[in-house]
């Protein structure tokens, strides 16, 4: 990962239009502002592997494989 | 009463007062904003929460104190505001909201709970959110272990 050290109304360019400005830094974080492109999804990271993780659990067999799953655990074996 | 169809559960008729209503969605399901939860006597403990429009759509869930006895809930102001609960404080698990966590389960892996991003039922208004933590305490794929699912 590239690390770079940045202050408070510094900025950087990713490419030729996308910039990610730091505008404050305090112990609670520090508060980015994002110029880029309509169509670029930006999301927390968290937000993604929270829809990832949804997909993920969206998908499940049926009734009887579940049970049998379920009573597994619940056993321990 | 309503009526809805579900690939796990075929034709099935619940009150409309039991439904979980997600104003916003869930990250990824953002157009999925009823969910009606299921229990069934075979799998006692689990959750099925079956969306009211997509039949094929069921997740499951636990209790997150079923799956970790000391876990600790951290909503976010916004997500407290859609909950209609007050902004300044954590809500009561149990008392005044219901903790679940979505499960992954498939055949020939370990089951594993998402406790990053646990959903949160208002059990006043049935408002339910996706709370995503935004700290890195929990894991979004935590093992079942044999204790925890009890």
């Amino acid at each position: 990962m590239l690390v770079l050290r940045r202050r408070a109304g510094e900025s950087i360019f990713l490419g030729d239009d996308i910039e990610i400005a730091v505008l404050e830094v305090n112990s609670q974080g520090a508060k980015l502002g994002i110029r880029a492109p309509r169509e670029l999804v930006i999301l927390r990271k968290e937000l993604k592997v929270a829809a990832e993780q949804n997909r993920a659990a969206a998908v499940s067999p049926g009734l009887t494989e579940v049970t049998e799953i379920f009573r597994k655990i619940q056993k321990g074996s | 009463m309503a009526e809805l169809i579900s690939k796990k559960f075929g034709k099935l008729e619940y009150q409309e007062d039991s439904v979980f209503l997600f104003p916003q969605g869930l990250p990824a399901f953002e157009d999925e904003k009823e969910f009606v939860p299921i229990e069934n006597p075979d799998t006692a403990g689990l959750v099925y929460l079956q969306s009211a429009k997509t039949p094929e759509l069921c997740f499951l869930a636990l209790p997150a104190g079923a799956v970790d006895r000391e876990y600790q809930l951290e909503v976010g102001r916004d997500d407290l505001a859609a909950l209609g609960l007050d902004t300044h404080r954590q809500p009561l698990p149990g008392a005044e909201v219901l903790v679940l966590v979505l499960l992954c389960i498939s055949a020939d892996v370990p089951v594993t709970a998402n406790l990053l991003a646990p959903v949160v039922v208002n059990l006043a208004n049935r408002k339910a959110v996706q709370a995503v933590r935004s700290d890195s305490r929990y894991s979004p794929r935590h093992e079942l272990r044999q204790e925890d699912a009890c």
